[in-house]
């Protein structure tokens, strides 16, 4: 199968799912959002969902890492079923989150932000932060300051390094790129795909469809909770139906 | 001038009650969500299992004093501490953990029946009548009042002494163990802190323990700045509000600031021309509402 697309699957290792959600349903208290929705991730990808307001993109997010617990169907993390398991446990089990507001702790300084993202590491734990000191300098230079002192685009970079502190193999990301100024959402696209470099596989939920498809392997087209289209994600930005339907327009980026 | 430095001592031993019941009712705002109205009630809980642990070991311990209070008394300060952090420990797994569903106002109100439920089990057991601890009479610090003429007994140097200390544990706490900033991470930010992998539980347990020792605390200092009585909590549960709401409700520092200004101020009333000293609680109340005028989040207070 791979062999005959050599061209668009970039997702070389397809059999080696990590995540799996099942025909799930989900929602908030009565309020039913997700319905039937099934999707994958592969070890490796970045899979980006994507969708109108209200079509449960970020439902789905909160429902694999436990924050709901779905109602119906079934979610496994390499094989093991983790619906509706905490999400104290899930970080344990090498799940990420990063929210997509309120994502710092604001009266925490820096360091203790990142301190907060590793209270479940056994061990290493002033290493993974040293490293992310590398990686993100501009934390460094901040480490003692209140994380509410830093702008849009620093919180997001915290948020970020606060999630990667437990080294996750998995990480949920909701709408990285949301609120900040356009010259800063590239900045953000690009430390999502570093973090996939480094080797963690990536859900990631974006409203700014096309730059999100851009960095992904593939994407879903979420719809009234269910899935409407998935495929590669260059499939997805070269089709007409979605382009017009979804990515409001032609391509004129 | 003496008068003046005089009645701000007298607010110093008062302030750091009102502290020590207050850091308590912050910590389980912030943490917990919800103004706990048997606050108040955990103060007494504390004060009298003082009273009883202190009454049953004075013929035992050795008879020897500290500043001129038994050695009795200073057990039976920790073990009312231990007994109130008990309870509130079993309150929470009784009546608080079964409604974790339940909104602030629903486990406000559920705090009430707590309340009543505390003072009707003390008065089962020791009356509505009033008790006092074991101390002698204390006369005030002759080498203090002769330097600075201010009437201070030894009794209000362990209030002060013990409420700095414990003020400065849990300062430390708060700021340099894991647990401390677990519990400042959850205050701030509940569902981070969950995504984070923080074990709620964890820090809720540790917020009644740390809530319910230092309440008794306050308790027992009341008790022995005053009387032991069922109603003493309280009684004193609104200036307690007071002082964490003009600090800023949910912070832990606010709550001691907020009581050292309360507390201040309600024993600087016999200063002020025309007002009676009956008069003590309202003029904490309209410091409070002139503060909040202000800075409408308390002095160390955030916009929500």
């Amino acid at each position: 199968m791979s062999a005959e697309t050599p061209t668009t699957d970039r997702s070389a290792s397809a059999t080696n799912r990590i995540l799996d959600v099942d025909g799930v349903d989900s929602g908030y208290g009565e309020v039913q959002v997700l319905s039937d929705l099934s999707l994958h991730l592969n070890e490796g990808e970045i899979v980006c969902l994507i969708g109108p307001n209200g079509a449960g993109k970020s439902t789905v997010l909160k429902t694999v890492f436990g924050l709901l617990a779905p109602w119906t169907g079934q979610i496994t993390l390499r094989g093991e079923p983790i619906g509706g398991r905490d999400p104290a446990d899930l970080v344990r089990d090498g799940v990420g989150y990063v929210p997509q507001v309120d994502n710092v702790f604001g009266s925490l300084s820096i360091d203790e932000n990142l301190r907060m993202g590793g209270v479940a590491r056994r061990d290493g734990l002033e290493e993974v932060i040293g490293q992310l000191y590398d990686r993100f300098p501009i934390l460094r230079e901040k480490e003692g300051a209140k994380a509410r002192t830093l702008s849009g685009g620093q919180r997001q970079v915290l948020a970020f390094a606060r999630a990667l502190v437990m080294e996750p193999e998995v990480l949920l990301i909701d709408e990285p790129s949301a609120g900040l100024a356009p010259s800063i959402v590239q900045d953000v696209f690009e430390n999502v795909q570093t973090v996939n470099d480094l080797g963690t596989t990536i859900l990631m939920v974006e409203q700014n469809a096309r730059e999100g498809l851009r960095i992904s392997d593939r994407g879903y087209v979420l719809d009234q909770g269910s899935v409407a289209y998935e495929d590669d994600a260059d499939q997805l930005l070269d089709n007409p139906e979605v382009s017009r339907l979804y990515l409001g327009g032609a391509d004129y980026a | 001038m003496s008068a003046l430095l005089q009645l701000l001592v007298n607010g110093l031993v008062f302030s750091c009650i009102i502290v020590l019941g207050g850091i308590g009712l912050s910590l389980v705002y912030s943490i917990a969500d919800f103004a706990n109205f048997a606050h108040g009630d955990l103060m007494t809980v504390g004060a009298f299992a003082a009273f009883v642990s202190a009454g049953a070991l004075a013929g035992v311990l050795p008879d020897v004093t500290f500043f001129e209070l038994p050695l009795a008394l200073y057990v039976g300060l920790f073990v009312g501490m231990a007994a109130a952090a008990l309870v509130a420990v079993g309150t929470e797994w009784l009546v608080y953990r079964p409604l974790k569903n339940a909104g602030s106002i629903e486990l406000l109100i559920t705090s009430i029946g707590v309340a009543l439920a505390y003072r009707a089990l003390i008065q089962m057991q020791f009356g509505s009548g009033q008790r006092s601890y074991a101390i002698d009479r204390q006369g005030r610090v002759e080498w203090l009042f002769d330097a600075v003429g201010v009437a201070l007994t030894p009794r209000d140097f362990v209030v002060i002494g013990l409420t700095l200390a414990l003020v400065v544990g849990l300062h430390a706490l708060l700021q340099y163990t894991t647990l401390g900033r677990k519990m400042r991470a959850t205050a701030d930010n509940p569902n981070l802190a969950r995504v984070s992998g923080i074990r709620t539980r964890e820090v809720v347990l540790a917020m009644w323990i740390i809530g319910g020792a230092l309440a008794a605390a306050g308790g027992v200092f009341l008790g022995i700045d005053l009387l032991v009585r069922p109603r003493m909590g309280f009684d004193l549960l609104l200036v307690v509000f007071a002082a964490v709401i003009l600090g800023g409700i949910g912070s832990v520092y606010g709550a001691m600031l907020g009581g050292l200004v309360i507390g201040m101020a309600h024993e600087l009333t016999p200063a002020i021309p025309f007002v009676g000293v009956e008069y003590a609680s309202g003029v904490a109340f309209v410091l409070m509402v002139a503060i909040l005028l202000l800075r409408p989040h308390g002095i160390m207070g955030e916009p929500a």
